[in-house]
């Protein structure tokens, strides 16, 4: 029983990995093959790399505590011990492994009702529907001879109510999330040896000897390029959200008719309300702790989605909303939204405004939330995707 | 018989014409209505603030090449100043002083820089505002103008191509250098061979122990640093490494300088025109673009 569940939460981590890069079929398996060597041959070079580097005091595991205290190690997991794993990975907020149909028909009705209480607490439920996107100096009421926007479909998907903070991450450096190949897509292998803090350890640009400062816990982690916050998603049984999906969750329309819907420019309504978020000139000048500035929330409680740091997407720029035809990339970018501590301007922190940045940046001012589609987990005792069925022909 | 008319003597508005106006910055004379100084076209609205406030304001300059980043620069320093409510602040004199801030803000919101400063004197921005810290009651009264790059070469390569530039510069009390850093980054000498001259200008303009250039305070900034992390966590070692003999005639001949690295644009994009690639800022979060501003203000009060 205990390797059965094991083996099927790497299972569904593989899976998850590999989805998400994309790859199907037999090209999928050698993939894996060259990729397991080629990781295995990448761990015990960043593992000696990484133990040469540790100063001796941070050598020691430390003891697991609930959440990981900063600077702290977790011992690793018991793996006879189901319970403990669990237990481990719901401290590590990595939930949304447990609640994968394959996993979750093996847990007890008390882990069950853990792992959805943790989903619940740190993710929030967007139901599915359409988003329309248009230029960020449009009129909301457009003329009566202009025609819509295209209405873009969004299933139904959960959204991390906050930033992923520092403490969040640590459990990700802490974990060997560096180290582990699987959740890193093949192509960036070379550039992941890069990926350091200030003092050559694995992780955000801006930490030091694999630490973020002190007092820092709950500021959203800064310094991660996007791949890096897609492995930490990957990591954690997640993934980052479309552009979509963010411009629905922030700007939360409602259907006004077949081909037209009302959508806010912030998630608290048409107005700007520089009390309501951390941007230029309304907050210290800095990001702050992730869970501050709740009346900012959207209508399902997903906080700070308008300021504090940009936050990466899974698109590319200009995927879904073209920059226009005229506009050129020096290198493909990552789409950006919802603006950070340093946003001049009120039109570039509205719901629809869209930035971009190069996959490979790790600025002070970039960081992410991950989502996962409701389809992708198992819900068994109650589905929340059943409560938001819109009605026939409303999207 | 004789008819008796009125006629308006208009001779008294003969004598106003007769009075020149000082311009401020050359001192030269003009009449009275004169909205630009005939001689080196600065607004004459600076002599007559100078003559009712009876304060004499001191003048910055922001030098720098063409492309640098001054007109961006300076206008985001001025809005910023007018908008925070804590620290260094600025009261904008006149309407005047405000184009510059209201054309390069407009730029940047949608998603633009602006368009080139003119070579032409007479079409150049100017600045005049009163800068305060929060909490003291001493202000300084400062004039900057918003000179074109292209001219300012120009002049340096070949002086009096442009006779606002000696006499405008010679007044100042202290400058704003500005290096586009992303060229240095990529061994663009020019740039460094630019602010070289630039500088070899300043001292060549201190003809008395007033105008010495080596004793003016002088900020140095690294512009578009925030596209080159290095220079932005370390702008004097960036120049050091990338600009050493910049950086060797500053320790000779300045006694006051030191060097910043500011940005504007997070990350930029490029845009066809008729003319060519055009750069566009994807979103704008200015970084350090007070503190060489704020370096300075102390040095000139001191």
């Amino acid at each position: 029983m205990a390797g059965g569940i094991e083996d099927k939460i790497m299972w569904a981590t593989g899976a998850a990995s590999l989805a998400n890069v994309g790859l199907g079929g037999f090209h999928e398996s050698m993939l894996m093959a060259a990729a397991g060597a080629a990781g295995l041959a990448f761990v015990g070079y960043r593992t000696t790399r990484r133990h040469r580097l540790l100063p001796v005091e941070n050598r020691a595991a430390a003891p697991p505590e609930q959440p990981l205290a900063r600077g702290a190690r977790r011992a690793d997991p018991n793996s006879d011990d189901v319970e403990s794993l669990v237990d481990e990975m719901l401290a590590q907020q990595r939930f949304c492994l447990l609640l994968r149909r394959q996993i979750y028909e093996n847990l007890t009705q008390s882990q069950r009702t853990a792992a959805r209480q943790a989903l619940e607490a740190g993710m929030a439920l967007v139901p599915h529907g359409g988003v329309q996107f248009r230029h960020v100096e449009a009129d909301l009421d457009d003329g009566p001879n202009e025609a819509p926007p295209e209405i873009v479909p969004v299933d139904g998907f959960y959204l991390d109510r906050y930033q992923v903070s520092n403490r969040q991450y640590l459990e990700f450096v802490a974990a060997g999330g560096y180290e582990q190949m699987a959740i890193w897509e093949p192509t960036i292998w070379a550039a992941v040896l890069d990926f350091t803090d200030q003092t050559g350890h694995p992780g955000p640009r801006y930490w030091r000897n694999g630490q973020y400062a002190a007092g820092e816990d709950n500021l959203p982690v800064v310094g991660v390029c996007w791949h890096e916050a897609v492995a930490y998603a990957r990591w954690a049984g997640k993934r980052l959200p479309t552009t979509a999906e963010w411009v629905r969750a922030a700007s939360w329309p409602v259907p006004l008719s077949p081909t037209k819907l009302l959508q806010r420019r912030f998630p608290w309504g048409d107005g700007m309300d520089r009390q309501r978020c951390n941007v230029w000139g309304s907050g210290p000048g800095r990001p702050v702790d992730v869970g501050q500035y709740a009346t900012g929330a959207n209508v399902c409680g997903v906080q700070q989605l308008i300021g504090n740091v940009w936050e990466w997407t899974c698109d590319d720029f200009g995927a879904l909303v073209p920059p226009g035809e005229d506009v050129l990339l020096a290198a493909p970018m990552k789409s950006l939204h919802g603006g950070a501590f340093d946003t001049y301007f009120e039109n570039q922190t509205s719901t629809q405004f869209q930035s971009a940045d190069s996959p490979l940046a790790r600025k002070h001012n970039i960081g992410f939330r991950c989502a996962i589609s409701v389809c992708d987990l198992h819900l068994l005792d109650h589905d929340p995707a059943d409560d938001f069925t819109s009605p026939e022909g409303a999207l | 018989m004789t008819k008796k008319t009125f006629l308006e003597l208009d001779s008294y508005r003969l004598a106003q014409y007769a009075v020149q106006i000082h311009c401020y910055v050359c001192g030269g004379g003009n009449t009275f209505d004169a909205e630009l100084c005939r001689h080196c076209y600065a607004p004459m609205a600076l002599a007559h603030q100078a003559e009712t406030q009876k304060v004499q304001p001191l003048m910055v300059a922001v030098l720098g090449p063409s492309g640098a980043g001054k007109t961006v620069y300076l206008g985001m320093l001025m809005d910023m100043l007018s908008r925070q409510s804590d620290g260094l602040q600025v009261l904008a004199r006149g309407a005047f002083s405000v184009n510059l801030q209201q054309s390069t803000v407009g730029s940047l919101s949608r998603g633009e820089f602006p368009e080139k400063t003119p070579n032409e004197p007479e079409r150049w921005n100017w600045v005049h505002a009163q800068v305060r810290r929060q909490g003291q009651r001493r202000a300084l009264e400062l004039i900057v103008p918003d000179m074109a790059g292209e001219a300012l070469l120009e002049e340096v390569n070949h002086p009096n191509s442009y006779e606002a530039i000696p006499s405008l510069v010679s007044k100042c009390g202290g400058a704003l250098v500005l290096i586009d850093a992303t060229r240095m980054h990529d061994s663009a000498v020019e740039q460094d061979y630019f602010t070289i001259k630039l500088l070899a200008y300043l001292i060549e303009l201190s003809k008395d122990a007033q105008n010495d250039w080596s004793s003016k305070p002088v900020a140095l900034i690294l512009t578009k640093a925030d596209e080159c992390e290095p220079c932005m966590s370390d702008p004097n070692g960036y120049v050091q490494s990338h600009a050493s003999g910049l950086w060797r005639l500053c320790k000779e001949r300045f006694k006051t300088f030191r060097f910043f690295a500011s940005g504007v644009a997070g990350a930029c994009a490029y845009r066809l025109t008729p003319h060519g690639k055009m750069r566009i800022p994807l979103r704008v979060e200015p970084r350090g673009i007070v503190e060489p501003f704020a370096w300075l203000v102390d040095q000139l009060k001191a």
